[in-house]
């Protein structure tokens, strides 16, 4: 079986402008490809309330084999959907591939595919820009910094994430467009919570750090020491290292940069 | 191009109205109250999503269908003031009327968001059991051997969907009428384009400016202000914006090169106008034919298997000062669904089984009215009452109102022939247009 998440978002009351992303519906698209390669089926599973049913409606009309509600608020932590979502398509079968959009269309944090693979215990691959049916896997194309691009060979069973641009979905076929509409959808209750805070939903900054006390006999020295590009060079290296040694050298470099706290201290967002 | 389908083919459902806009709403939902199997298809992604209008709706015919229509109906604001405005470079003549009575149940006419008020519509006839499909055009007919309309070819995949009686709402410019062969000939003379700007403005900045107050509204119809291409142009009130636009008769916008958004912002510059839209903040540009000759222009009606009512034949009664679509579109919908389902209930949907939509039209307001204003438009788009009169009668009035003191007032017949020398109007054609036009509004 192939999962596709989506995400129904209602920006305000009026469901003419709720649906999902463009990312959701070119995951659809991409598991409707899988799965005619594979000869396998897609579930389509929505966390949200009962106005979610019409797009799990429209990923019924386009051609997807079954689909689920979760009710449960979209309001819920990035972690805690994951684990409601990992648990629903745990129990709906064998999953060889999850599919999600990399966004949604309120702009959250696109973590769910991350804690998606975690729950599963299974390979992800976050922002693909193309996928590739390679006999039982897939080859894939995924963006870096840069202009750079990384290509990955995944086996199943991985969490993928893919770009609105991938793909467009198909359109729906007149009858199962009009059969979609009275079709029943498969509703399972959700958790209450936890929910997002919306104090934390902010861009994120790093942490205040201290800083050495510019080096330099007199102040235009001073300055110069904090301002001249040269200044900045040491924070890039290179450097050859198994990944142990790297990770660790990662971290050591991003708790410098302030981007992570120092271990025993208790961060703001926590 | 039409699509020949075999005959022994069953129909997939009874009647489908092509175009979820009020006329295609209203037939839907009689159809569906009759028991028929209907599909409304809509090309954009929700009812309303394509259209647009610049004046107010008349929904009184609603009462038909769905009675105390305006306890739910999406509407902005309930006019309670019309006036009816003549614009020279300089000058604005007002006739200004205002009733109370208007303001409350069950109204006159009300501003609306089409968006809103077409989606409220469609959404009535889906819960009377018409199936609404959406983001779906209708790209073509289908017909059997004999030429008879079966069906409708959309633009999704496997999309022909046969039905019994196809009933074309599908607007200003209606294809499959065409493809039909309903109209004989098409002339752009026979189009305005309406181009319209909503501006937003605080309600309370809106109430002081116009006089009104809660849900109170105000359609100024303008006779001038377009930059002397034939046409009109309009202000009126929403809740929270404004609608302020032009409609331009398309040969003499052609004629003139000119860009409708400039029209826009010169009538928005107009003294008269200026102080009305000052500060108001452009949320949308929108604009669409209409279709203006009225009668003279109307299709045929029926052909076998196959209607077109709303703007798609027609309807659109634009008479100088009645300016009306909406309430024609729904009436002559109610007529379509009516006929539609009695040819059913008898097994002809033959062009004589379907004949009864248009009787349905001639015994109401629908025919009735075109026919008695179809002298109208060609009247109200002439040279003369565009660019002529306004400027006449803005100076006779002038005068009148002016103290020239030490001289004394000159007469009324005094002033009247002054200026129609200085105009260069001849009497035989102030006559001639005074009788058209007792014979046209008379």
């Amino acid at each position: 079986m192939i999962a596709v998440c989506w995400k129904w978002v209602a920006l305000d009351d009026d469901v003419r402008w709720a649906g999902v992303s463009e990312a959701d519906r070119a995951a659809l698209e991409v598991a409707l490809r899988l799965a005619s390669a594979h000869d396998d089926v897609v579930l389509v599973v929505s966390l949200g309330p009962s106005e979610a049913e019409i797009g799990l409606r429209q990923a019924l009309a386009a051609g997807a084999h079954e689909v689920l509600r979760i009710d449960a608020s979209t309001e819920l932590t990035s972690r805690a959907a994951a684990e409601t979502l990992a648990i629903e398509i745990a129990a709906s079968g064998p999953v060889r591939w999850v599919v999600c959009g990399d966004y949604s269309p309120d702009r959250g944090s696109g973590s769910v595919p991350a804690f998606l693979a975690a729950e599963l215990g299974v390979a992800q691959a976050l922002g693909l820009v193309q996928v590739d049916v390679a006999g039982p896997g897939i080859t894939a194309r995924r963006r870096l910094d840069g202009g750079r691009r990384e290509e990955l060979a995944i086996d199943a069973p991985a969490v993928i994430s893919v770009e609105g641009s991938i793909a467009s979905l198909r359109r729906a076929p007149l009858a199962r467009e009009m059969a979609a509409k009275a079709a029943p959808v498969t509703v399972r209750p959700g958790p209450a919570g936890p929910l997002d805070d919306d104090a934390l939903v902010a861009p994120f900054r790093p942490r205040p750090r201290v800083m050495p006390a510019p080096a330099g006999d007199d102040a235009l020295a001073r300055v110069r020491s904090l301002v001249q590009p040269t200044a900045a060079a040491g924070r890039s290296e290179t450097v050859v290292a198994d990944p142990p040694e790297a990770a660790q050298r990662i971290v050591a470099a991003l708790r410098a940069w302030g981007y992570l706290a120092d271990p025993g201290t208790i961060s703001p967002a926590s | 191009m039409s699509d020949t389908v075999a005959d022994a083919a069953p129909a997939d459902v009874d009647v489908v109205v092509v175009g979820a806009g009020p006329a295609g709403s209203c037939a839907a939902t009689v159809l569906a109250r009759a028991g028929h199997s209907v599909v409304l298809l809509e090309r954009g992604p929700f009812a309303g999503s394509k259209n647009m209008y610049g004046g107010v709706v008349y929904p009184r015919i609603l009462d038909q269908l769905h009675p105390q229509w305006w306890e739910h109906a999406p509407v902005q604001r309930w006019v309670v003031r019309r006036s009816t405005m003549l614009l020279t470079d300089t000058q604005a003549l007002t006739v200004d009327f205002r009733t109370q009575s208007w303001a409350a149940p069950p109204y006159n006419g009300a501003t609306a968001y089409r968006p809103d008020f077409d989606h409220w519509l469609a959404g009535l006839a889906e819960a009377d059991g018409a199936q609404l499909v959406c983001a779906t055009t209708a790209v073509g007919l289908l017909r059997d051997e004999a030429g008879r309309v079966v069906g409708v070819r959309t633009d999704r995949p496997d999309g022909d969907l046969r039905a019994r009686v196809v009933i074309a709402c599908d607007g200003v410019n209606s294809f499959l009428a065409k493809e039909a062969g309903l109209y004989t000939a098409t002339d752009a003379a026979n189009y305005t384009l309406g181009v319209k700007e909503t501006l937003a403005l605080p309600k309370e900045v809106i109430d002081e400016r116009f006089g009104v107050r809660d849900r109170e509204g105000v359609d100024i119809e303008i006779l001038g202000g377009t930059g002397g291409v034939n046409g009109g142009g309009f202000v009126y009130t929403n809740l929270d914006t404004l609608g302020v636009g032009v409609v331009l008769k398309l040969p003499a916008l052609a004629a003139q090169s000119a860009r409708p958004e400039q029209i826009i912002a010169g009538l928005k510059e107009h003294p008269a106008i200026a102080p009305l839209v000052e500060g108001g903040e452009i949320k949308e540009y929108s604009a669409h034919l209409i279709p203006e000759a009225g009668r003279s222009m109307m299709p045929t009606l029926a052909t076998d298997g196959m209607l077109v009512a709303g703007d798609a034949a027609a309807m659109c009664l634009a008479a100088g000062i009645w300016l009306e679509g909406v309430n024609f579109a729904m009436a002559s919908g109610i007529a379509a669904g009516e006929a539609a389902s009695e040819a059913l209930r008898r097994g002809d949907v033959s062009t004589a089984g379907l004949a009864g939509y248009e009787r349905r039209l001639h015994d109401s307001f629908v025919l009735r009215d075109h026919e008695k204003l179809r002298r109208a438009p060609a009247l109200v788009l002439s040279d003369r009452v565009q660019h002529q009169y306004p400027q006449f009668v803005a100076d006779v009035v002038e005068r009148m109102f002016r103290v020239d003191n030490p001289a004394a007032k000159p007469g009324l017949n005094r002033i009247v022939r002054e200026e129609r020398k200085r105009s260069g109007l001849r009497w035989r054609d102030l006559l001639r247009d005074a009788i058209d036009g007792a014979r046209t509004f008379g």
